[in-house]
């Protein structure tokens, strides 16, 4: 017998839940004691070292010591923001040789997002199994709400390599309001913010009579606490220039002793007015003597810092009720969730956006584990009378060689849903259309992501147009893309082949799942 | 000379035994795999298919290409790794006619499974015969269902009147989904029930979407729920929502995705059409019987196609795309190839009187007094 837990896989830290035998959800603690694990994997000469103990790779090697592996999950590279971020990280990006973003190792090895979040899910499933004694084989996972279909798929995928079945990905509002306990509650609107390390995502969703409904899902994929960080950063070493007189913008070992005790700072910073900002040995000087930095930081200024930040929220907040069809004072509810959400201007913000206080919640950085854990016993049925409906957070398009991107599923179109379009041959015997799906409603390909090329292949053969292919496009409850392809008048079934798809192969799949489970033995 | 090796390909469920045959085979017998031998071109295997019948069935092949499989720098590979592709010279028709009814015999009671590309996660399907008494009972109930529902319109979809409001389509799509959406079986772990309440909750989504921009085009009140963009492509399927034909068809000026034959701009609707609130296929048949009397076939045979997608079991629809096919043929003068389809048509729907008319007449006239088919249809 084995069993299933609730995986809050989050940018800069996760968390793992599962009901207990008297049907309590419960966090599981580390090795180290800590509810929550740093998502972070140090590529250590002695093999991959995951979670609290990577952090000594932050300060030894900080281009072999991933974090925020989830922001670059199922991402093309050429991505602006990708691009963007590539400057600002330690470690290197490199381009896959089909346009995903890898991580370049210094070591000349270059790793896929999904085995750096494979290892991470490993190491939680092991804490999972030291707990339990028993082994633990599949798992709801949290993805955020706007994640898109290649981002799902590479989630998935992260998981088999972690040697664990994805039960289903459930948005992380979702999840929020799940573990906020809202289906005991009486009904409500709610709308969730949930502005973690990395990311920021806001959801309406309706709950009624036991029914979670998702009516719009928003976010921004680059902005989170790693985010504020930054900018305290920025700001620090500009002050260490004048103070110092020492430049450490490439010095990657001083900035990322600037980043560890500027979280700390902007921890301290939430509760108190001021806070006092020490670190020993910053940087050497070429004398060989430390330099040491102390500072005392006020919530004003952390405030000034990351003002243009907090800004970014109201956009997305903006958009989810748009798109839901809701006023503001419509909204019940508004449930923060995340630990970014702990900071008082970000409060703020969210209150003046939505013109109420927000409710506190005691735990934001447990609530989508949680959430993740109850949606485990739900779908085992120890947890009866509900039901999560969610919306597809962004359309689907396709396109024939030439023509251009068409809509075949809607943006917030209930899923699962399926929809079909019809392609018909153009020259006499041909035996193959091709046809390339994309994420995203804009007829111009460049405005969308670009999901892969696929060909109907093996058609009969008959004058043109004679043969009509229906294909239709699943979109299914987890959010994934499915295609199957007929012939429209005999109802025969087509071969589809891919040309080029998004993510790791089902073959490389597996061969980093065998790898992982042998650093196991 | 090397000994003759038996590869052994384990199907668990009929389904597999489907992509097997369809998929994995190329050209109907090429197969490509990997083995964990050394292995010359011409070398014959045996292919032992085994089959979730208990059968296997020993299909004689020869290799008609082999490459060995690089082994990765730093990996030691005990066993030498080859992809092969076999011609399944035993493959003879009568052996896929054998396999083929056996499958049809043990799944018959199975939905045809949705296929996809590997993203698919292949799910097992139990045999329904394993399933306990009320599993069974609800795997009928659920098929019937689904039966039922596929071919009816989207307010029946939905039991609603064909002038509800927002609120009444948003509460029994609420009940609908409520009552199978697929998390609410997931605890049964029966793959082909968890199939069924996925394809219902599809229908019921489906339909409240459609019904929903329908609603919000029509200006009936704002709806609860996530506002849609007008999804643009064939809709057809769906068209006979009264107010749905100017609203939701596709911007006109974009260009189409799918390549229909001389998918030349042509009125969507014009005055002799019946009116829309027939529901179901009979809509497109009239619709289709109204434009080959006009002569319109081309036109006609492209609404069929559609209709199709949305019925694709409506004998009298796949009858009635043979015969615009083949009035198609005949006004480019092509007699054999109408004669065939016409056949076709025939063979589908015996009693498809326009059909026999048209082939009275093509055996009389040949290509020639077009314009008296028309009246056929009137």
């Amino acid at each position: 017998m084995s069993r299933a837990v609730g995986i809050d896989l989050g940018t800069t830290n996760s968390v793992i839940a599962l009901i207990d035998k008297d049907g309590a959800p419960r966090i599981l603690t580390t090795q180290e004691g800590s509810t929550t694990m740093p998502s972070l994997v140090w590529y250590s000469p002695r093999g991959p070292v995951v979670g609290e103990a990577a952090r000594a790779g932050l300060d030894h090697s900080p281009d072999c010591t991933i974090f925020g592996a989830k922001r670059l999950l199922g991402r093309r590279f050429d991505h602006p923001e990708i691009r963007r971020l590539a400057r600002t990280l330690p470690f290197e990006l490199t381009e896959a040789p089909n346009g995903d973003t890898w991580v370049q190792l210094a070591a000349g090895r270059a790793i896929a997002p999904e085995e750096v979040c494979g290892l991470i899910l490993r190491e939680l499933r092991r804490t999972a199994e030291a707990f339990l004694h028993e082994s633990v084989t599949s798992a709801v996972i949290t993805i955020p709400a706007w994640y898109d279909a290649a981002q799902r798929q590479a989630t998935k995928d992260a998981a088999q390599i972690a040697g664990l079945t994805v039960l289903r990905l459930l948005s992380e509002p979702t999840a929020a309001a799940l573990g906020h306990g809202a289906h005991r509650g009486a009904d409500r609107r709610f709308l969730v913010c949930d502005l973690g390390g990395g990311t920021f995502d806001v959801a309406v969703v309706d709950v009624d009579a036991g029914v979670f409904e998702v009516l719009a899902t928003t976010g921004d994929p680059f902005l989170g606490g790693d985010d504020v960080d930054r900018a305290i950063i920025e700001n620090l070493v500009r002050d260490v220039r004048q103070a110092r007189g020492i430049d450490i913008t490439s010095d990657a070992i001083a900035i990322e002793r600037l980043r560890l005790a500027a979280q700390r700072t902007k921890h301290e910073l939430s509760d108190a007015a001021t806070a006092k900002l020490q670190i020993s040995e910053l940087a050497q000087l070429p004398s060989g003597r430390g330099v040491e930095y102390n500072r005392i930081v006020r919530r004003d200024e952390l405030e000034l810092w990351a003002s243009p930040l907090v800004r970014r929220i109201e956009a997305p907040v903006v958009e989810a009720l748009e798109r839901a069809g809701r006023r503001r004072e419509e909204v019940e509810e508004v449930l923060l969730v995340g630990g970014s959400t702990r900071m008082p201007a970000v409060r703020k913000e969210i209150a003046r956006v939505m013109g109420q206080e927000p409710s506190a919640l005691p735990n934001p950085e447990e609530v989508v584990a949680i959430g993740a854990a109850l949606e485990v016993a739900r779908l085992d049925g120890t947890i009866e009378g509900v039901l999560l409906i969610d919306v597809a957070a962004r359309g689907l398009s396709m396109s024939t060689l030439e023509s251009e991107c068409e809509m075949v599923i809607a943006q917030s179109s209930i899923v699962p849903t399926r929809e079909h379009r019809l392609l018909a041959t153009r020259s006499d015997n041909q035996p193959r259309i091709e046809f390339d799906m994309w994420e995203g409603e804009s007829p111009d390909p460049s405005g969308n992501r670009h999901l892969g090329r696929y060909a109907v292949v093996d058609l009969p053969l008959a004058p043109a147009g004679d043969v009509l292919v229906l294909v239709e496009v699943t979109l299914d409850t987890d959010g994934v893309v499915r295609l199957s392809a007929s012939e429209l008048v005999s109802g025969e079934r087509l071969t589809l082949e891919q040309i080029f798809h998004a993510g790791l192969t089902r073959a490389e799949v597996s061969r980093l799942a065998k790898q992982v489970a042998e650093i196991d033995a | 000379m090397t000994q003759a090796r038996t590869l052994h390909v384990r199907c668990s469920t009929w389904e597999q035994v489907d992509v097997f045959t369809t998929r994995k085979l190329r050209k109907g017998k090429l197969l490509s795999m990997k083995v964990p031998f050394e292995t010359t071109i011409g070398s014959r295997v045996t292919l032992g298919l085994e089959l979730p019948n208990q059968l296997v069935v020993a299909i004689d092949g020869v290799v008609q290409r082999a490459s060995p499989i690089a082994v990765e720098p730093g990996k030691v590979e005990t066993t030498a790794r080859t992809w092969i592709e076999i011609e399944l010279t035993g493959l003879t028709d009568d052996v896929m006619a054998r396999i083929r009814t056996m499958a049809s015999e043990e799944s018959e009671q199975h939905t045809p499974p949705i296929g996809g590309t590997p993203m698919v996660r292949r799910k097992t399907a139990p045999v329904v015969d394993d399933l306990p008494a009320d599993e069974k009972a609800l795997f009928q109930h659920l098929s019937g269902e689904l039966r039922r529902l596929r071919s009816a319109a989207v307010h029946d979809v939905l039991g609603v009147a064909n002038d509800a409001d927002a609120a009444q389509v948003r509460t029994s799509w609420k009940n609908l989904v409520r009552r199978h959406h697929p998390d609410l079986v997931a605890r049964r772990n029966a793959p082909a029930i968890s199939h069924l309440a996925e394809e219902l909750t599809i229908l019921s989504n489906r339909a409240y979407d459609r019904l929903r921009a329908a609603l919000v085009a029509e200006g009936r009140g704002t709806i609860v729920g996530p506002t849609l963009s007008s999804p643009a492509g064939w809709l057809v399927g769906f068209d006979d929502i009264a107010s749905g034909d100017g609203t939701i068809s596709p911007r006109a000026s974009q260009p189409r995705l799918q390549h229909v034959p001389d998918a030349t701009p042509k009125p969507r609707t014009s005055p002799t059409l019946p009116p829309a609130q027939i529901h179901g296929g009979e809509a497109f048949e009239q619709r289709a019987r109204v434009m080959l009397g006009q002569g319109q076939a081309q036109n006609a045979r492209e609404v069929l196609a559609a209709a199709l997608v949305v019925y694709p079991r409506s004998k009298s629809l796949r009858s009635l795309y043979y015969v615009a096919t083949a009035v198609v043929a005949l006004q480019d003068g092509e007699v054999m190839l109408a004669t065939s389809q016409l056949e076709n048509a025939l063979a589908h729907h015996e009693s498809c009187v326009e059909a026999a008319m048209l082939l009275d007449h093509v055996k009389k006239f040949g290509a020639d007094r077009n314009e008296d088919l028309m009246r056929i249809f009137l």
